[in-house]
């Protein structure tokens, strides 16, 4: 199939970015890689009139470390993660996720923030940027404004940006050298969507302990405080995912958490 | 309606007038008249329609033309000459990686992608890296072998 | 007799048809560019049965927009069998009053491009009427279900019985087991679709349909039908196809709707199928139920299959090979390669409001295969033996060859017992046996499966003809023409996509006529250009295009010697025909190909007062001695290690040993059994096209149909047997199909194997991992009950 007629902008700055998307309202989209976009428009299934294309703005492509952060600009690929072409704060987690975001060419021209604002709940970012605690930073005419990636993604496809923001980029704590993380993936086939993501990362030095239970067709579910997660509490947190005991969802994502807790013990 | 696009396609200016909706692969196919990039599903998954887009293979079906504006893009149809693909057209044909022959533009840009930038990469490396190549003749048996026989070649000619 | 130089039957000639390949210079239909094209789309049905009450097309477009009331004198497809109690399902081109499955194609848009012909289907209002649908094929035979045809009295198609009787057999049986065994639906899933690019040729007052088809005179025949003209004003041409599979043989409503279309607005026409097309609206194959039992005495010997089959067929009868083609091969093949004294099998082709079925790679062999082989393995569960035990001592052995079965089926040569001692050896048995006893470091379990078959190719009038489908096949022909310049031209009416008869066939013509294969060009897929023949399938090309070309050059070299032995002053009989040249025996005289060629078409005054006035031009006619087909046979071996936390399985080793009798290619035999095998573990593990229960299709992306990858297939490892078939040219025997037979069978007791101890025991492909995980679920319930 083919998409449907829409008009295309390519803004050389990120205010007229924003007011185009001010002025198109609904009617609007941002495209950043479009790989996600792609295959939406090409199937029909959104009918934007106007597509405002953000890919090349100088703004969203910036990776700066901050000293105990590192901000990822918008526009950073999958793969310049996956390469380390952009600062890790994450010794070593964020480029060993993006190596198993869909394929190599999808991940050359897919981007972090054009992921997040898609918001799939099987997407990578949007379980690890939830699990991470990360911050999103968005802008829009009422300027800049900053969300906590757990409460970021709202539902299936829904997110907390106003049809006028724009994803600016990532904000992310760094891990500290005694940080353990492990993450989980359950697919079919690399590249493919993922059923269940288990994920973990403790931090005795920052005090964080979290997991996570994602790719369950919503926001991520995410267990603040998981510090001395056994098995019955990872089935608790499954549970309260909304997979019931004796269920097949229940299974995947129980064994794919407790593989990631797991993986940290072990790293 | 429609958009004046000008590119570098297999190093030479390439100007077209496109739709925004028209996708890289139909620029290339219908307005370029490029077939050697070849539409196989048009959501990204099988990887038939695998270009090059400023160096890095790229899907060109969920890509849109206009979004290339600029852009250096290169197709099967541009990498006569390539060394690495010469060496591997060799080793395709050696190792009986093609039967219809569909696949295997855009699996020569992948498996290129590969040789180019993972010259240390084993065997299950290999085939992960081809996931997002869908062949349905040969069971990926011979493009595998002939994909790692270039990588070992290069690697003891280095 | 001539000498191969390497280059002749037995040769691993790299293939002639890599370069275009290679180089991105495929000629595949979707590459055809004609002055003035129009693009096609269709509207569908969104519902898998309606009635249509209305069709409003959108004001402004009314001259591009056209349904069935436009398409005047158009007919129906028919392919109807004439097998008793077969029940006729014409299928309009465009849907007429009623819908039957989801993807039915009710209107025709055209536009100067493929978007803007989707914008003009996109305005098409349709007011459909839903009537309760059929869906489950198991409901659909059962009395008082929805019917799919109201004429019928109900959703069988086809009932078939064959039926000896048991009763002797079940009262002295130490072993019966029975088992419930389901294939899930599949999309043969070509990378190309199909495409079809229609124009008409005013001078010739032709036209000419370009279409993406392993069949391309069928086509032309069919077309011929439906359009209501006569076939030599149709040219079917079949240019570079990517991948057929089954998938391509067929007649499709949509040629017939773009041949009429070109002839109605006067411009060449182009569809080309989508994925989405291809996934929810096109045909799919392989459904079957079966309730199998089978018997066996207290060691696992068979005694008796008893078995009752259902195909799903879907809404429509496929163009030619008809509704009822699987069921009821269903009920000749299931004995497989086995001997056995009883044989009960009842089959129903059921209708359904799903896509029609076509016969893919393998067609009932891979339903058949999958449902006897778990059975085996359930016998030798219950015999406590090793698997392969129970079918040493039910193969028919070497000695019985060639050996008449039980459904009077020929098996023209060969050890299968043999097949399944290598092996057995070859994955080294008695390792993976102490692996699994000493068991995994993560946890899984391993378990180890075979499955042994045998693939009836290139079967000829005898059997087709008992069908009375449209395609009876008879000889199969081949024009040879040596040109002026000593190149050979060969003309068949079969097709290549991706078989690499562009090789293989030269390797043919060399090995009779000394050519060499750089030096041979074959002409295929274009009526104008070729002989009639019913075209590619049922892995015949080799053994049948194979003895045409092998017959025509016969006829060949006998004119070459007639000349030259005139030219050189010598008998016929003394030449020696290699290398290009033919030379004097027990001499170094000799004259080129292209030397005798010349005096034939520029030196006639030099020729012999009785030459063959047909020249160096033969069309010839081949059948195999007698054409009950080739039967190759494999058996494949594979370990597998399952997760039972993930319900997931990997593939640790997988070895096939097969006999295709002469290999006129091992390395292009090679890629056919690779090939075919990794399309049998999709079916094995992951191939599927589910329906929700008002009959809409959930996998409308390769996302959701899951295809195997690099990561899913492992490097599969091959061993030939090569007994030659007696009944072909070269000994050679059909095996295109064959490395899609065995891997869910295979498969599936692997991982039956694996989980043996757990009392888990699979039954239905593919083995997702929401199935083996309900089915260890299922056995810890069933024992904590027990």
């Amino acid at each position: 199939m083919k998409p449907p007629k829409f008009a295309y902008e390519k803004p050389r700055t990120l205010e007229a970015a924003i007011r185009l998307l001010a002025d198109g309202g609904d009617g609007a989209k941002l495209l950043a890689g479009g790989q996600s976009l792609g295959p939406i428009l090409n199937f029909r299934l959104a009918q934007p009139e106007l597509l405002v294309d953000v890919r090349t703005l100088p703004e969203l492509s910036v990776a700066r470390d901050e000293g105990d952060s590192v901000f990822l600009g918008a526009t950073t690929t999958h793969s310049a993660i996956e390469d380390g072409r952009v600062p890790d704060p994450t010794r070593g987690l964020l480029p060993a996720v993006a190596r198993t975001i869909a394929y190599r060419a999808v991940r050359n021209r897919g981007t972090l923030g054009g992921s997040l604002a898609h918001a799939d709940p099987a997407a990578d970012w949007v379980n690890v940027m939830a699990l991470l605690d990360a911050e999103i930073v968005a802008q829009g005419p009422r300027g800049e404004r900053r969300v906590r990636a757990s409460e970021f993604v709202r539902g299936p496809l829904t997110t907390a940006l106003a049809v006028d923001e724009i994803v600016l980029g990532v904000r992310i704590r760094k891990l500290s050298a005694r940080a353990r993380w492990g993450h989980y993936k359950f697919n079919r086939k690399p590249g493919e969507f993922a059923e269940a993501i288990g994920g973990f990362v403790h931090d005795p030095e920052r005090g964080v302990a979290r997991a996570l239970v994602g790719a369950i067709g919503d926001a991520p579910h995410v267990v603040a405080d998981a510090s001395g997660l056994d098995e019955p509490r990872m089935r608790a947190a499954v549970s309260s995912a909304g997979f019931g005991p004796d269920t097949y969802e229940h299974q995947i994502h129980f064994v794919a958490l407790k593989r990631a807790v797991a993986r940290a013990a072990a790293a | 309606m429609k958009t004046a696009l000008s590119l570098k396609v297999n190093g030479a200016l390439a100007e077209a007038q496109v739709e925004p909706r028209t996708s890289l692969a139909d620029c290339l196919r219908e307005h370029l008249m490029l077939t050697g990039t070849n539409v196989g599903c048009e959501h990204g998954v099988c990887g038939a329609c695998t270009v090059l887009i400023d160096g890095a293979p790229a899907r060109s079906c969920i890509t849109l033309a206009v979004a290339c504006d600029g852009a250096d893009v290169r197709t099967i149809e541009g990498l006569d000459d390539d060394p690495v693909a010469v060496a591997l057209r060799e080793a395709f044909a050696a190792e009986h990686a093609l039967q219809c022959g569909y696949c295997t533009p855009g699996m020569l840009v992948t498996a290129r992608d590969i040789v180019t930038r993972l010259p240390d990469a084993d065997e299950p490396r290999v085939r992960e890296e081809l996931a997002g190549n869908l062949c349905r003749c040969t069971g990926y048996v011979g493009i595998v072998r002939a994909i790692l026989r270039v990588l070992a070649e290069r690697r003891r000619s280095q | 007799m001539t000498q191969s130089a390497g280059k002749g039957v037995g040769a691993r000639l790299r293939r002639k048809e890599d370069e275009r390949f290679l180089r991105g210079r495929g000629e595949y239909v979707g590459n055809l560019r004609m002055v003035g094209m129009l693009d096609v789309a269709f509207v569908r049905s969104s519902v898998a049965h309606a009635r249509i009450c209305a069709v409003r097309k959108p004001a402004g477009h009314e001259a591009a927009v056209f349904t069935i009331d436009d398409l005047a004198g158009v007919r129906p497809i028919v392919a109807n069998s004439a097998l008793k109690g077969f029940k006729s399902a014409p299928q309009h081109v465009l849907a007429k009053d009623k819908v039957r499955q989801v993807g039915e194609a009710i209107v025709m848009c055209v536009a100067p491009t493929r978007a803007e012909a989707e914008d003009i289907a996109a305005q098409v209002e349709l007011d459909l009427e839903e009537l309760p649908a059929v869906v489950d094929m198991v409901a659909a035979i059962k009395p008082g279900a929805p019917r799919v045809h109201d004429e019928w009295l109900d959703n069988v198609v086809l009932e078939t019985l064959v039926d000896d009787n048991l009763s002797g057999i079940r009262a002295r049986a130490a072993i019966k087991v029975q088992r419930r065994i389901r294939t899930a639906r599949q999309c043969m899933s070509p990378i190309e679709g199909r495409g079809v690019v229609a124009h008409y040729d005013r001078r010739l007052n032709q036209l000419t349909v370009h279409s993406a088809a392993q069949m391309p005179h069928i086509n032309r025949a069919g077309l011929s039908e439906c359009l209501g003209i006569d076939q030599g004003r149709i040219r079917v041409v079949a240019p570079d196809v990517g991948g057929g599979f089954g998938y391509k043989g067929i007649l499709l409503p949509e040629e017939v709707c773009l041949g009429w279309l070109t002839m109605k607005v006067g411009r060449p026409v182009r569809w080309l199928e989508d994925r989405f097309e291809q996934l929810t609206a096109n045909a799919n194959c392989r459904e079957h139920y079966y309730d199998i039992t089978g018997y066996a005495d207290a060691d696992g010997r068979l005694l008796a299959i008893d078995c009752e089959a259902i195909v799903d067929s879907g809404a429509y009868s496929s163009y030619p090979f008809s509704a009822c083609l699987e069921a009821a091969q269903v009920g000749s093949i299931l004995p497989g390669p086995y001997r056995m004294d009883g044989y009960r099998c009842r089959t129903w082709s059921a209708a359904t409001n799903k896509a029609p079925i076509l016969p893919y790679r393998g067609v009932a062999r891979t339903g058949v295969c999958f449902a006897l082989e778990l059975v085996l393995d359930a016998i030798a569960r219950e015999a406590r033996k090793e698997p392969y035990e129970v079918r040493l001592a039910s193969l028919v052995p070497p000695e019985a060859m060639p050996f008449v079965n039980i459904t009077k089926k020929y098996f023209d040569s060969g050890d299968y017992p043999e097949a399944l001692r290598r092996a057995v050896k070859a994955l080294d048995l008695p390792k993976w046996r102490a692996r699994q006893r000493r068991g995994e470091p993560d946890g899984r379990r391993v378990g180890v499966g075979l499955a042994i078959f045998c693939e009836q190719a290139a079967h000829g009038t005898s059997v087709y003809h008992g069908w009375g489908i449209p395609m009876v096949p008879g000889h199969e022909q081949c024009t040879a023409r040596l040109s002026p310049d000593g190149v050979l031209e060969l003309r068949i009416g079969a097709h290549s996509h991706g078989q690499g008869l562009e090789t293989t066939l030269a390797q043919v013509a060399h090995e009779i006529l000394g050519v060499d294969p750089d030096n041979v060009r074959l002409v295929h897929g274009d009526t104008a250009l070729t002989p009639y023949s019913t075209g590619t399938w049922g892995s015949r090309c080799m053994v049948m295009s194979g003895g045409a070309v092998a017959t025509a050059c016969k006829e060949i070299e006998k004119r070459v010697r007639a000349i030259a032995g005139k030219l050189m002053e010598v008998a016929g009989d003394d030449l020696v025909l290699e290398a290009g040249r033919v030379r004097v025996g027990g001499t170094d005289r000799s004259m080129s190909l292209a030397e005798v060629a010349h005096v034939w078409y520029r030196a006639p005054q030099l020729l012999p007062a009785d030459v063959d006035p047909a020249g160096l031009e033969a069309t010839a006619g081949y059948k195999t001695k007698q054409d009950t087909g080739t039967f190759s046979y494999a058996c494949h071996a594979c370990a597998v290690a399952v997760d039972t936390e993930l319900g997931t399985v990997e593939i640790l080793d997988y070895v096939v040993v097969e006999d295709g009798g002469t290999l006129v290619n091992p390395m292009i035999v090679d890629g056919q059994v690779f090939g075919g095998a990794a399309q049998g573990i999709g079916t094995a593990l992951y191939e599927e096209m589910p329906f929700d229960a008002q009959g809409q299709p959930l996998a409308s992306t390769l996302a959701d149909y899951m295809l195997p990858g690099a990561t899913e297939v492992p490097a599969i490892r091959i061993e030939h047997m090569e007994t030659p078939s007696p009944l072909s040219y070269f000994g050679q025997k059909g095996i295109g199909e064959g490395g899609a037979i065995a891997p869910p069978a295979a498969i599936a007791n692997a991982v039956n194997d694996a989980l043996a101890d757990l009392g888990v025991e699979v039954l239905e492909s593919p083995i997702t991992p929401r199935r083996l995980l309900a089915a260890v679920a299922a056995a810890r319930a069933g024992r904590g009950a027990a």
